[in-house]
């Protein structure tokens, strides 16, 4: 094909600049091209930057470095061949569904009946009629996003981005409202050439998109590309359909836990004594759930059944799973996650027991014990926590030294290694004599 | 031939409505006829209840042709120093030293300057009392607009952006309506302080010259100084009219209608059912006027709709239109802009140094007298703040917790937040001569009589958002009284009372001006302050003492609000702030 591409980013990356002068890298060396007809899902677990990508390809914001292409040239400004969904809606509250979607059309030149028929027309696609008259504020979750799809369908550009439109939505409405989507788009009833989504669901990814970029995290990254030619409309159930997940599920568990999916490699080096681990953001109680959930199935469960069985998705469970590994609570062989003696009678004691054990666990962890070193050098065992912070930020250039920090004073207050105090934003070492 | 049909025949408020639009008619043609003219620094005022009316109508009119003055700035300004970074740290520091300057500050120069431009007729005086008027409303406002621009939530720009809405399609479609909330709230409290110093802008005395202006100020300034009781009572009247008036016709329509422009329902907010629709659906006039309003509106419409055809006659290309983004400001334009301010900054440089080099010949002695009297006005602004505290807090709490007693006591507090305090210094002089209480400590009780309203309106405020399930829990574990104020209802409005006591303290500071210095049954009353100093240096001409004097008071008034207020405020906002 000669037909260069309608949007192609090459080598892309994007640095941010944090309150405290530190660079945070969100992209790194980031290839990714649309072409007509393409249906790209960017998959990938918090903080991987697909929102990003898909802000620097609309033009929003400026890659650091690297080339972002519109149809052959350097693309300057905002992108006009693109219109876009937000998670959010972003719909303007005191304006009404109609005069919210003919919004789209004002910068236009068009005779006022044109535009009206084709807001009519947006409208018909979604199936939003009798609501126009209507304020977003009197509709709920997924009528508001049907009025997002149709201001931007109502653009008609050729292509269209989707930033996680469903996740604000329950389960059953996002369903339909994605499988409608799905419809409007092949059944060629607007002219959008190319549709790109951002998502964490690896479902959603799999029955939109005919090609799958996993993304991974520290800095954001694209890790594999998925060709996916399954039949529309795809069904979930269907035997083709579960083994394309499986396999997804196989690349983001790499991309989150490399060591997993790499049976090859005999010896591990213990995850502690690796360089700086830190703990995902995840909530102890969260961790605890999962744990009482493996220790349900006998004390050993598959990655995959575990993330139905706790209701989150995949991504996060993985995080989880990370977590209860870093504190050695669970092994994990291959995909299945195995609770470890300790994590067996982790589970099995009473909150006491939990809080001591979990109190050996953190402390043995590097990045717990370099705080923790930290704050003995001062005199009084506390430290302001924006201190700890520009520590962090020099130990792990490609965190966010604030996220970091906060689940180190969660996880340390719940095991009684640090306390904090928000009046004076201070660190301390919990030694039993400080109360809160 | 148009037909309209009447279903009934004139209503009682069709009088109203009639009667409105005939005083409003009334008033602009008697104020044009009182522009023409020929100048004159002081005209009598008449005491008679006959003229009050009149009086009433010419300061609602300063008042109002002020607030379009105060609009039109804040608009420009505020949009300024929200867009360019440049403008921005330039306009918000200054803007931050011109509202701590009391009105007094910009009499001098700008009486003389106007004056001298317009030597023939009143155009001057009438220009420069507006002005002055201007001043003691337009800075919230400005600074609202501004933090409004700053904050219109980041969906919102890249919707915008995405479309393709150029700068002024964004400003109509989307920050226009997302500050409006609170241009109006902003606009209704920027009124009132407008009204505050009245008396000052209508009646004042510069030199040997004393100017006076027709305007129910000017009748006030002048019944207090005579003494006529019976006038300044139907001065206050008049004014508290005046308020409800403004209140009913403005304030609760414009506020119903911005009302369509919130984010979200806020909980426990109701806006007041406007009277002014009743009055629309009971009077046959006005709904004659918005049908023939509503046609012609339509008759536009179809024109535009020709125009647009045209237009399209001649196809733009859609990218044309983005690629214009990129540079959407013509070279002259930016020119012009950055003319506009190296003149700006020349300007506020040459009068920096002019000011600099004034100060630089004030004695010594005199430095130490200012800030003696700095030290004597802080300790009234302080008890001050600390008197008020006392009774609106739990007042302010009591009203705010319970709807029915919010309902009632909503415009009432409304009226009297907004009703010039000055004009109610005789009331409260005759008092303070009954109690036998020395003037030093009665300028305290003056100052008192219009701040606390701002510490009261903020407190019931606070209470009023004081979260349900708080109230519920309390309840349920059968908090005894005490503990329940003390743990919940005082932290809970800890943060608004903060706000109260800084606008308090501002507008404490600025009435120490009048209410250290006062002319009342024919003796002047003055006591040992830097209120007192700034007005006989205003009223003397004795311009290098002004300078001095009012350089000290903003000093000491961006000093306080940098470290005392600005650590309370951020105290409030972290520990005490309500995210459940």
């Amino acid at each position: 094909m000669t037909e260069p591409s309608l949007i192609e980013l090459r080598s892309v990356s994007k640095k941010f600049q944090l309150e405290s002068g530190a660079e945070l890298k969100v992209l790194e060396g980031v290839n990714l091209c649309l072409r007509d007809g393409d249906v790209v899902a960017l998959l990938g677990p918090s903080g991987s930057g697909k929102s990003t990508c898909l802000r620097i390809m609309s033009g929003l914001i400026e890659a650091s470095s690297g080339e972002t292409l519109r149809r052959g040239s350097p693309l300057q400004g905002i992108n006009p061949d693109v219109a876009l969904v937000f998670q959010s809606f972003a719909l303007f509250p005191w304006e009404t569904v109609f005069e919210n979607i003919a919004l789209a059309l004002k910068p236009l030149t068009m005779e006022p009946d044109t535009a009206r028929q084709r807001v009519k027309r947006a409208i018909d696609l979604v199936g939003l009629e009798g609501f126009e008259e209507a304020y977003p504020r009197e509709l709920s979750g997924g009528m508001k996003q049907r009025v997002g799809v149709a201001r931007a369908l109502v653009m008609e550009r050729p292509i269209l981005f989707l930033d996680e439109p469903f996740s604000a939505l329950d389960v059953l409405t996002a369903d339909t409202l994605r499988t409608e989507i799905i419809n409007i788009f092949h059944t060629g009833k607007i002219p959008t050439r190319s549709l790109l989504i951002v998502t964490h669901n690896i479902q959603e990814a799999i029955v939109i998109a005919k090609r799958v970029l996993v993304m991974g995290v520290n800095p954001g990254h694209v890790r594999d590309e998925i060709l996916n030619d399954l039949p529309y409309p795809r069904d979930e159930q269907s035997a083709a359909f579960i083994r394309m997940v499986s396999r997804i599920h196989d690349v983001m568990t790499e991309a989150v836990m490399p060591e997993v999916a790499k049976p090859e490699a005999v010896v591990r080096v213990p995850v502690k004594e690796s360089a700086l681990q830190i703990l995902p953001a995840v909530q102890i109680s969260e961790v605890i759930g999962l744990l009482e959930s493996i220790h349900g199935e006998g004390g050993m469960a598959d990655i995959f059944d575990l993330s139905q069985k706790i209701g989150k998705d995949f991504g996060q469970t993985l995080y989880l799973v990370k977590a209860a590994e870093l504190l050695d609570l669970v092994d994990t062989p291959k995909q299945t996650v195995v609770l470890t003696e300790s994590g067996r009678s982790f589970v099995e004691g009473d909150i006491n027991v939990r809080k001591e054990m979990l109190h050996n666990l953190f402390s043995d962890l590097r990045i717990v014990q370099q705080v923790g070193e930290l704050l003995k050098q001062s005199e009084t065992l506390r430290l302001p926590v924006e201190v700890v912070e520009q520590k962090v930020a020099e130990w792990l250039p490609n965190e966010n030294p604030k996220n970091v920090v906060s689940v180190l004073i969660s996880w340390g207050r719940f095991s009684e290694v640090f306390g904090y105090n928000d009046d004076a934003k201070e660190l301390y070492l919990d030694v039993g004599q400080e109360t809160a | 031939m148009q037909k309209i049909i009447i279903r009934r025949p004139f209503s009682a408020a069709d009088v109203i409505v009639l009667a409105l639009i005939l005083a409003t008619i009334y008033a602009l043609i008697a104020y044009g006829r009182e522009l023409e003219t020929p100048f004159r620094t002081a005209i009598d005022i008449d005491l008679s209840l006959y003229s009050v009316p009149y009086y009433t109508l010419f300061s609602a009119l300063r008042g109002m042709a002020a607030f379009g003055i105060s609009l039109l700035f804040t608009l420009i300004v505020g949009y300024w120093a929200a867009k360019s970074v440049k403008a921005e740290r330039i306009l918000i520091p200054l803007l931050d030293i011109l509202q701590s300057i009391p009105v007094l500050g910009f009499l001098p120069g700008l009486v003389l300057a106007l004056i001298a431009l317009f030597p023939r007729t009143n155009i001057g005086l009438e220009l420069a009392c507006i002005i002055m008027i201007f001043t003691g409303q337009v800075w919230n406002m400005t600074f609202s607009f501004y933090s409004s621009l700053k904050s219109v939530p980041a969906d919102f720009s890249e919707v915008s952006a995405i479309i393709g809405f150029n700068s002024w399609e964004k400003l109509r479609k989307v920050e226009l309506p997302f500050s409006a909330m609170n241009l109006v709230w902003n606009g209704l409290m920027s009124m009132s302080g407008g009204w505050f110093f009245l008396s000052v802008c209508e009646a004042f005395t510069l030199g040997d010259k004393e100017y006076r202006l027709p305007g129910i100020g000017a009748y006030m300034a002048t019944a207090i100084a005579r003494g006529n009781t019976y006038a300044m009572v139907a001065g206050i009247v008049a004014m508290t009219l005046l308020i409800v008036v403004m209140d009913i016709v403005i304030w609760r329509p414009v506020l119903a209608w911005a009302h369509q422009f919130r984010l979200e329902d806020i909980p426990g907010f109701t806006v007041t059912e406007p009277l002014m629709r009743n009055l629309v659906r009971e009077s046959t006039l006005l709904r004659w006027l918005t049908i023939m309003y509503r046609r012609r509106a339509l008759h536009r419409s179809l024109l535009r709709k020709g125009e647009m055809a045209a237009e399209r006659l001649q196809p733009k290309l859609d990218a044309r239109r983005f690629m214009k983004t990129k540079s959407r400001w013509s070279p002259l334009l930016i020119w012009s802009v950055r003319l506009l301010l190296s003149g700006f900054v020349v300007l506020v440089m040459y009068g920096t140094i002019r000011l600099v080099y004034t100060l630089l010949h004030v004695p010594i002695e005199t430095w130490m007298g200012l800030l003696a009297g700095a030290s004597f006005t802080f300790l009234r602004v302080f008890t001050c703040l600390m008197l008020g505290s006392i009774w609106t807090v739990p007042v302010g709490i009591w009203i705010g917790t319970s709807q029915h007693r919010i309902r009632l006591a909503q415009p009432v507090v409304q009226v009297l937040a907004s009703f010039p305090a000055p004009m109610l210094y005789p009331l409260a002089l005759a008092a303070l001569f009954v109690l036998k209480i020395p003037f030093g400590l009665g300028a305290m009780f003056l100052m008192l009589l219009g701040a606390q309203w701002y510490i009261l309106f903020n407190v019931l405020a606070g209470a009023m958002r004081i979260p349900l399930e708080l109230k519920y829990a309390t309840l349920l574990m059968k908090v005894p009284k005490w503990e329940l104020w003390k743990r919940l209802y005082i932290p809970s409005v800890f943060p608004a009372l903060v706000t109260g006591w800084v606008t308090a303290a501002g507008g404490a500071w600025n009435a120490s001006i009048v209410a250290e210095y006062l002319l009342y049954k024919g003796k002047l009353l003055t006591t040992h302050g830097l209120g007192s100093v700034i007005s006989v240096a205003a009223s003397s001409a004795n311009f290098p003492l002004l300078a001095a004097s009012l350089t000290v008071m903003v000093a000491v008034v961006i000093l306080l609000n940098r470290t005392v207020w600005a650590r309370i405020y951020h105290l409030s906002q972290t520990r005490y702030r309500m995210d459940l």
